[in-house]
């Protein structure tokens, strides 16, 4: 009975670290890419419209201060957030209640959900920056883990929030 | 489901009055709820046979009035939150608005000025500040008692953007309510009810007046959720249209309206 309990006890661990996953970070040389998901009871769309209205931001979302402009394909938007005072990024993906990405010249961050059809969902967050200059600056760059836990954290209690509300 | 005539014309004329305020507090613009309540019935008729009975008459009739209404309120920039103090300022400097006011208060049986009636005005204007998808969404559910699947339908979205607009526009209004309104917040910046009820209502103690209001004597709670939903109380218990200050309100409305468009043109 014991290799069982034991198989159990792994699965069960091995499951809820799937659910909500801390931040992990990969190094290369020349990149560096960190990435979170969590699982969401939630709507999509109510997750869509929180990703995507950027004025709404600082009052759900811990690590961001401030995002002016209009998140939508090709539009330009301004993020102050507790990592970086200020930073423009251009919106290079955006299917609705799928996948919205945004960038600049150094990183690419992506917002992925996936309907798992059990009134869940998983989103995901990466963030990849890079490139030949990268090994002269990446000392110069803080570690995103806390806050894309954060960002996690905060998405999932929010969306969770709303959709529980019956009113 | 077929709807015929008589039933379109019987269903119209029970949600009328509702329409026509809801109509009115979405645009600050008598004329226009007059207008588009009109509009609403002559196309409701045109299109009676497009009417399946997928949801009530009265969804169906509000859904009308909002498309209509809907390509012109997109293209209106929104109010900012301190409306109240805008247009304060420039009644203060209008001779005129004080002698249309005072003039409607001593001759119209609608006029005697009501510090509830001005809580339902100021959330007209207040609500104003927040994005048009919020403030539809928090006046169909809060005032009118529309469910979150009939707003979806009023409003052509899904009900999930409904629940977001619901949550994000009740607790901005929450916000600016418990920041300003002096009625509920010792420190609130604004005192407008109980200034003008001693310009047109002398003799109305505005003190004893105020604590008759459910969420005046409630203000010591601090419980924000609870204030809110006596203040759409408040809303839910007045037609701007019938009301005892009716007359009164609407041309303070209208003041507010064409303040606001003069503010904006120059911003």
């Amino acid at each position: 009975m014991k290799p069982l309990i034991a198989t159990l006890l792994i699965m069960t661990i091995l499951k809820t670290a799937a659910q909500d996953s801390q931040a992990t970070t990969v190094k290369t040389t020349f990149h560096r890419e960190t990435s979170v998901s969590t699982i969401i009871k939630a709507d999509p769309a109510i997750i869509w419209a929180l990703l995507t209205n950027a004025s709404d931001y600082p009052r759900w979302n811990s690590t961001v201060t401030s995002i002016q402009g209009n998140i939508a394909l090709g539009e330009k938007i301004v993020l102050k957030s507790t990592l970086d005072a200020k930073r423009s990024f251009k919106v290079k993906e955006f299917e609705p209640t799928k996948r919205l990405a945004w960038g600049d010249g150094k990183g690419l961050r992506t917002y992925t959900l996936r309907n798992n059809g059990d009134g869940t969902v998983t989103f995901s967050m990466t963030e990849r920056i890079g490139g030949l200059m990268f090994p002269m600056y990446a000392k110069y760059i803080p570690s995103f883990d806390a806050s894309f836990n954060a960002f996690a954290a905060d998405l999932k209690k929010e969306a969770e929030l709303i959709q529980s509300k019956s009113r | 489901m077929t709807l015929d005539i008589p039933t379109l014309t019987a269903e119209f004329e029970r949600a009328k009055g509702a329409l026509k305020s809801y109509i009115l507090r979405i645009t600050a613009n008598k004329q226009e709820a007059e207008d588009i309540t009109q509009e609403t019935y002559i196309r409701a008729h045109r299109n009676v046979a497009n009417f399946k009975g997928d949801s009530s008459v009265k969804t169906w009739l509000f859904a009308i009035a909002q498309n209509i209404a809907r390509d012109h309120l997109r293209s209106l920039k929104r109010w900012p939150e301190d409306v109240g103090d805008i247009c304060k300022d420039a009644a203060m400097k209008d001779p005129d608005f004080f002698r249309e006011a005072m003039t409607i208060n001593k001759t119209s049986p609608q006029a005697q000025f009501e510090i509830r009636e001005h809580i339902a005005f100021c959330f007209t204007c207040v609500s104003r500040s927040l994005p048009l998808e919020q403030q539809l969404s928090l006046m169909l559910k809060e005032v009118y008692e529309f469910t979150a699947k009939e707003i979806a339908e009023i409003m052509d979205t899904n009900e999930a953007m409904v629940k977001y607009y619901l949550h994000t526009g009740r607790g901005k209004m929450m916000e600016v309510f418990d920041k300003r309104c002096a009625l509920i917040n010792k420190e609130g910046a604004c005192h407008q009810c109980t200034e003008l009820n001693g310009i047109f209502n002398p003799k109305q103690n505005a003190q004893e007046e105020a604590v008759k209001i459910q969420m005046v004597r409630d203000a010591a709670k601090k419980d924000k959720e609870h204030l809110f939903d006596l203040r759409m109380t408040v809303m839910k218990e007045i037609d701007p249209f019938t009301s005892p200050a009716a007359e009164l309100q609407l041309h303070h409305l209208e003041f507010d309206r064409k303040v606001m468009e003069r503010h904006l043109e120059v911003a």
